[in-house]
């Protein structure tokens, strides 16, 4: 349960490779060798491991088409575990090597596989991994932020704290505990003489006034087809993220989730692992079952007793009746320009509100736009400087019919050829719609105010959210033939 | 200073070996200990020198014994630094940890590593400083004692109820740590236990209570002599594995009071912790039926939910630990459905998706049909399992996971169906629907991980389903127009025929896909430019003896005639081409080839523009013209004999083709072992032959100014002669018994010597007398020092190697030259120069040293030692035994002088012009001596 190695490098596609970290943990080194026994295989000099790392990661040479040890069809490992084959005498193996990836920068590290080494264990079997895992995920977090761009200044500077923040989380190679995200961790605040034990994972104790902070987003993603033959998906997931200010070594807070009357269930429900407790029948809907009318429906009850940073106390998904805006897109081909229909038409049940309402209508393997003769019936419609999108802003209201609609041509005689794409060919097209509701979920899930309970003496301020926001939401063009994204409703 | 280090410690993580080539490790773990003990050094420097102790200790600390003394070292400074440097201590407990771990000073109980577990225990007690600094130094004492248990489990099985009381007691974050350490002990103490014959109840009370009275005998040896690695190992490696019992009756409450208290306090731990905790109850839980595993029910439901990758794990672990005696089937449903929605969840990583995916695969049934590789768990339905069907949009990984697990399901489904006398699902015709989606994608001009993507994934599929016609049929086709639209894909195309190839051995889609692709290249019209795509994927067909080779004659015949070209003459398409003829040479459908395959080589060489294509043709025509099919066989067959027909077979025929052949015979091929080796040839000076004209110099000064003469011709005497034989090394394999053409390559460690030029010996045979080869080393300054060497040449087959040799040590003593006195001189003129410059030496301000050496020894041994050792440079008489003087030159220009008198004890006076040999003097003489004694230098 531990890790040998560790490496964290950048690199441009392949390019101006750097290795930017390394760490080996010897006496891990030392158990490693005595487990393997004969077929020990010892770790490689930096150099060598960052070779057979881009190797395996498919970014070796990337001016050749064709190698056979980066490109051979014959795929032996199994990810996330990558096999670094050594060149060297002896030819061994390095196995399970983890990596995660995230723009420029790879995390990589190499869990003690603490099993016979012959056969080889299967990798559900090593604990290791599972803990390398969320060990290179923490550490992503830490060095680049969660989501966004990595920002280069950050990462300079938090690569340079990584060796004082592995001497706590993973001292001697076995992972205690992920870096906090942001600041380095803070020296503990003296505990109170209590008969309760300081969870290990808060950094120290509130003091002040109590605050908690829910908020609920929903994201939807979809799939429209606008084609008999294809059904359109849809899809809910929400989350809900805390930020609790809480005095008290283990105080507790309860939150709960409600479902309007008839509301589908909410299903396949994760919990932080600060929640102390779950009801069995929170976890009973997944939505690979069948759907089971009988369903326990809510309220969904989440005691826990937070840590100091915000955190994600659940994630659920949920099945809706229908998609929050239906689209169709309809492209023709007419003499060196495309005509160009669509209609957009927003449900009823969805709060005509938005923070934001955009369509993007990419072209791909066409010249840049000539003329484009395009009238919408409402927003605003801007052609990108790259000449190759159309970008519909549709403001922050749908008009009372709850329907807009675009009509026109477009012509593509620029100078230069735009962006290409080997997906969208021909009439393979989509628009991606971008939206954003405040204060509404789709599956109708909300977080009361005063259902919010924390068992504490002093005075609290609750504040509560919603919203919805969209993610990944094509329409795609029914003219043309679109990919399939997912199997389960062709099936 | 503190750049200069971090520079150093920086290239040595970069690469052990290269910086340790450039200096010796005790070398620099010497100067990495003094600077420790440096008071001067900032704190943060001093970390960073620990860097190298930490992660590599085991090159700096070359055995045992370094190990210990190394350790004893840290612990001073360990105990003379600050108790209020916390950012230098802990680190430095973590160095010391793994000193005394990888140089085995714990295994073997040193007197080091009892010395640092005290201080650790000591240090983990120490419960005074209950804020801040103190508690960081106990967090990391923990951590080292948990490993130190871990690589040496049992090491603290005595300690059990103590470490159990300092968990509970502990109030502060730091319990984790204590509950880690806590929970590894207990499990090898019970492990330990299970191996004990007849240890019970009584034994595990015992231990549990600290009850030292009662405890088992074998204790500390135990582990020793068992097999380390099977306690190290994990005891829950599902249905294969065995877990050693312990035999306890139902009565074990202290165990369940531990248990019990460890568990409810595990939702205080982080969850990395907290997988690791249950994991070890796990395996405690059993090896101990006496307790049953309903003690993990409490967690069971907290757990079930998670959001954490490591501790869902734990659970399925759990799982496969106690299957239905804790998870009932309900659970068991649960827990799959769970990990085919985890397996496709939004919020989660791909690499998390992925694993997910992995412990689908190995799903811990509780009752389990098949075991192995690949066994699908039973409740994975083909309806259930559809919400893993690839898609366009997943990543290359993803995507060829799920298809994976999707063949897998469909090859079940379609097992079943066929008994059942029904049709192939429609699951797999979507598999095949992916399949071709990818490939339209790569036929639009997919990126380059697509286009592998999609080969693999076509590997795979085929790999599962060849054998349903329809599918692997179609899937040939649309192979074979992708390919006519993209031939510079050729490289995939016969990487996915060989690998089809080499794992369907019994099927034949391999050869029909060659036919296919044959046919498709040789039917249509082609571009020129991509010829050499089609000739190479020509050649592969060529090789399949299976497939008429007719239709590639006629194509081949075709565009030498057609186009322009022969005209055109491009070496490397002329060289593709033969290629593809050579391998019709050696195909067993020749004899039908014969007259076409004749005109092809005829015409290529009367009319091809290059002359080397020309001759090649040429040579070909003459051996398919002139021998018969065996011979030509034999001459040309690819698998012909080792030896002297890989010499044939490389001259003749290799540079035709862009093969193996060809490549191998252009590269330098790295030698896997070492192959030779230099001894040193024994030196054969004598006494240097004396002149008998005795035309001396008159006195001191003038031999002095004679003498140094000399040294104004450039050159003069600046050459070390270091001899060696140059011979092979044991254990090379005898197809390395002749070299040729053998050229040494010698490289510096350092700056002593002038750079040594490359050294050429004509052959070196195993069975004659091996090579004399001289190394004419020029010193700048008289130092020892280590060449790197290494050797091309070429081998009895023609192909060239690379091997490195063993470094080549110059010891302190091969520095030494006899006098280059004037020729002229006799003895006397030789005594005066030493006592001339004896006399200069010793006067202070000229930078000279002195210094005296002193042994017991008794006469005889004196005299033999004098006459091993000193003989080609004593200057005194021979007859003269009261006191031997010797002069060694140390070529640029310095003198080591001695006068060695036999008292009481044996004195060795030192005079030198250069001080700093006085180090190695002194170990010179304590090598030849084997005695130490006390050396007093005077400056």
């Amino acid at each position: 349960m531990s890790v040998r190695a560790l490496w964290i490098i950048s690199h441009e596609k392949g390019e101006n490779v750097s290795l930017r970290f390394a760490r080996r943990f010897a006496t891990v080194e030392h158990r490693a060798k005595i487990l393997a026994g004969s077929s020990y295989t010892a770790v490689p000099e930096d150099n060598t491991v960052l070779q057979l790392l881009l190797t395996e990661l498919g970014l070796s040479d990337p001016d050749k088409p064709f190698v056979a040890l980066r490109d051979d069809c014959f795929y032996r490992q199994r990810s996330p575990a990558l096999e670094l084959r050594m060149d060297s005498p002896g030819k061994g193996m390095l196995w399970p090597v983890l990596a995660v990836s995230h723009g420029p920068i790879t995390l990589a590290c190499l869990p003690l596989v603490d099993a016979p080494a012959e056969p080889r264990p299967a990798l559900a079997s090593l604990l290791s991994v599972s803990q390398g895992l969320t060990l290179l995920a923490g550490l992503q977090t830490f060095l680049l932020g969660s989501g966004g761009k990595p920002d280069s200044e950050v990462l300079v500077s938090r690569l340079a704290m990584l060796p004082s923040v592995l001497l706590q989380v993973c001292p001697l190679g076995t992972p205690l505990d992920v870096p906090l995200p942001g600041a380095p961790s803070t020296p503990t605040v003296p505990t109170p003489a209590e008969n309760q034990k300081q969870p290990a994972w808060k950094t120290g104790l509130h003091r002040g006034r109590a605050a908690v902070n829910v908020a609920l987003i929903e994201t939807v993603r979809s799939m429209q087809y606008g084609n008999r033959s294809r059904q359109d998906l849809w899809d809910v997931y929400g989350t809900v993220t805390c930020k609790c200010e809480v005095e008290g070594v283990l105080p507790n807070v309860m939150v709960t989730l409600t479902l309007p009357p008839n509301g589908s269930p909410l299903q396949d429900i994760l919990v932080h692992p600060c929640v102390t407790s779950l009801d069995s029948s929170i976890l009973t809907a997944s939505s690979v079952d069948n759907f089971d009318g009988s369903a326990f429906s809510g309220p969904y009850k989440f005691p826990f007793s937070p840590p100091l940073e915000p955190f994600r106390l659940c994630s659920y998904t949920s099945q809706v009746p229908v998609p929050p805006i239906l689209g169709s897109y309809q492209l023709k081909e007419e003499e060196n320009q495309l005509r160009v229909s669509v209609t957009l038409k927003l449900h009823e049940s969805v709060k005509n509100s938005f923070e934001y309402c955009e369509a993007h209508l990419p072209f791909f393997n066409r010249d840049q736009f000539g003329v484009v003769d395009v009238k919408v019936s409402s927003g605003q419609l801007d052609v990108s400087k790259e000449k190759n999108l159309l970008v519909w802003g549709l403001g922050q209201k749908f008009p009372k019919s709850r329907e807009v609609t675009m009509e026109g041509k477009i012509s593509f005689s620029g100078p230069t050829p735009g962006p290409t794409d080997p997906l969208c060919t021909e009439l393979t097209a989509y628009i991606k719609l971008y939206f954003k509701v405040p204060d509404m979920t789709l599956s109708g899930c909300s977080v009361d105010q005063h259902s919010v309970q924390v068992y504490s003496s002093a005075k609290q301020r609750i504040t509560t959210s919603r919203e919805l926001q969209s993610k990944e939401y094509f329409i795609w063009n029914s003219t043309g033939s679109a990919p399939v994204s997912s199997g389960q409703m062709m099936l | 200073m503190s750049e200069i280090w971090t520079e150093r410690i920086l290239s040595f993580s970069r690469s052990p070996s290269r910086f340790l080539s450039g200096t010796t490790a005790d070398g620099f773990l010497a100067e990495l200990l003094r600077e420790l003990r440096d008071d001067r050094a900032n704190y943060s420097l001093k970390v960073l020198l620990l860097s190298p102790l930490c992660e590599s200790p085991s090159l700096l600390c070359l055995s045992d014994s370094v190990g210990e003394e190394t350790a004893l070292e840290l612990m001073s400074v360990f105990n003379q630094c600050s108790p209020k440097a916390l950012q230098f201590r802990c680190p430095l407990l973590l160095a010391l940890t793994s000193v005394l771990v990888c140089t085995s000073c714990v295994n073997n109980r040193s007197r080091a590593s009892q010395d640092f577990l005290d201080l650790l225990l000591q240090i983990t007690q120490d419960t005074a400083d209950l804020h801040g600094d103190g508690v960081a130094l106990r967090a990391t004492a923990c951590d080292c004692l948990r490993e130190l248990e871990a690589c040496s489990p049992g090491l603290l099985s005595q300690r059990l109820e103590l470490l159990g009381g300092l968990r509970q007691r502990e109030m502060s974050r730091l319990h984790q740590a204590y509950a880690g350490l806590h929970t590894l002990v207990l499990r090898n103490a019970v492990y330990q236990l299970t191996q004990e014959t007849g240890a019970g109840a009584e034994h595990l009370k015992a231990l549990l209570g600290g009850d030292t009275s009662v405890a088992w005998e074998a204790e500390l040896d135990l582990m020793n002599n068992k097999d380390d690695s099977a306690i190290l190992s994990s005891l829950i490696l599902g249905p294969m594995g065995t877990v050693p019992t312990l035999q306890t009756g139902p009565d074990c409450k202290e165990l369940r009071s531990v248990l019990s208290s460890l568990l409810e306090e595990s939702y205080l731990l982080t969850p990395l912790s907290q997988a690791a905790l249950l994991h070890r109850l796990t395996e405690v839980v059993a090896m101990v039926p006496g307790v049953s595993p309903a003690v993990f029910r409490a967690q069971l439901l907290r757990l079930l939910g998670t959001s954490e990758v490591c501790l869902l794990h734990s659970t399925l672990l759990m799982k496969s630990a106690f299957t239905d005696s804790l998870f009932s089937a309900e659970d068991e449903a649960f827990l799959l459905h769970r990990l085919v929605v985890l397996s496709q969840h939004p919020l989660l990583t791909p690499p998390e998706k992925l694993f997910y995916m992995d412990c689908i695969l190995n799903f811990p049934e509780n009752r389990p049909i098949g075991c192995g590789d690949d066994a699908l768990p039973v409740l994975l339905t083909p309806r259930l399992a559809s919400v893993l069907v690839p898609t366009v949009f997943n990543d290359s990984a993803t995507l060829l996971a799920r298809l994976h697990l999707l063949c897998l399901v469909y090859l079940e489904e379609e097992e079943e169906e066929e008994n059942e006398g029904g049709e192939e699902g429609r699951g797999l015709a979507y598999l095949f629907d992916h399949l071709t989606s990818l490939l339209h994608i790569v036929d639009n001009g997919g990126s380059r991980e697509i286009v592998v993507t999609f080969f693999r994934a076509a590997f795979l599929f085929l790999s599962y389903f060849f054998h349903v016609e329809r599918y692997s049929r179609s899937l040939m086709e649309e192979l074979c127009s992708l390919y006519l639209r993209h031939p510079h894909l050729a490289p995939h195309f016969i990487n996915l025929a060989d690998h089809i190839q080499e794992q369907l051995s019994e099927a034949s889609w391999a050869t029909e896909f060659l036919k296919a692709l044959q046919g498709a290249v040789t039917d249509t019209d082609l571009a020129s430019r991509d010829l050499r795509w089609h000739l190479k994927l020509l050649s592969r067909v060529a090789e399949e003896g299976d497939i008429h080779q007719r239709s590639t004659v006629s194509f081949l015949s075709r565009i030498i005639t057609s186009s322009s070209l022969c005209v055109k003459g491009d070496w490397r398409l002329g060289n593709f081409l033969l290629g593809v003829c050579r391998c019709l040479l050696v195909h067993p459908g020749l004899d039908a080839l014969l007259i076409p395959l004749a005109d092809v080589l005829q015409h290529l060489a009367c009319h091809y523009g290059d002359t080397d294509v020309r001759d090649h043709a040429r040579l070909y025509y003459t051996l398919l013209t002139t021998l018969s099919r065996e011979k030509l066989a034999g001459v040309l067959s690819q698998e012909s004999g080792e030896g002297g027909g890989q010499a044939k077979k490389r001259t003749l025929s290799c540079i035709v083709a862009e093969s193996e052949g060809l490549t191998s015979l252009l590269t330098v091929h790295r030698a896997k072992k070492i192959l030779l080796r230099l001894m040193e040839e024994p030196r054969t000076e004598t006494g240097s032959g004396l002149n008998q004209s005795e035309a001396n110099p008159e006195g001191a000064s003038a031999a002095l100014e004679q003498y140094r003469a000399q040294f104004d011709v450039p050159g003069f005497a600046s050459e070390l002669p270091l001899n060696y034989q140059l011979t092979h090394s044991e254990g090379a394999d005898s197809c390395f018994d002749q070299l040729f053409s053998v050229r040494l390559h010698f490289s510096l460690t350092d700056d002593h010597y002038e750079p040594l030029g490359d050294i050429s010996v004509p052959c070196v045979f195993r069975e004659r007398p091996p090579p004399s080869v001289k190394l004419g080393l020029k010193p700048r300054r008289p130092q020892p020092t280590t060449l790197h060497a290494s050797a091309i040449f070429t081998s009895q087959d023609g192909l060239s190697w690379l091997t490195d040799l063993p470094d080549v040590h110059v010891a302190f003593q091969q520095t030494f030259l006899p006098l280059p006195a004037p020729e002229t001189w006799g003895r006397g003129g030789r005594l005066s120069l030493f006592e001339g410059l004896w006399d200069e030496m010793s006067e202070e301000l000229t930078g000279g040293a002195t210094s005296l050496f002193c042994c017991p020894l008794p006469e005889e041994a004196l005299a033999a030692l004098v006459e091993k050792h000193f003989l080609p440079y004593v200057v005194s008489d021979p007859a003269d035994r009261e006191e031997v003087k010797v002069l060694f030159f140390l070529p640029p220009q310095s003198h080591l002088l001695l006068r060695i008198c036999s008292e009481e004890t044996v004195h060795f006076s030192v005079a030198t012009d250069n001080w700093q040999l006085l180090p190695h003097i002194n170990s010179y003489l304590l090598t030849l001596t084997g005695t130490h004694t006390h050396t007093h230098t005077l400056t």
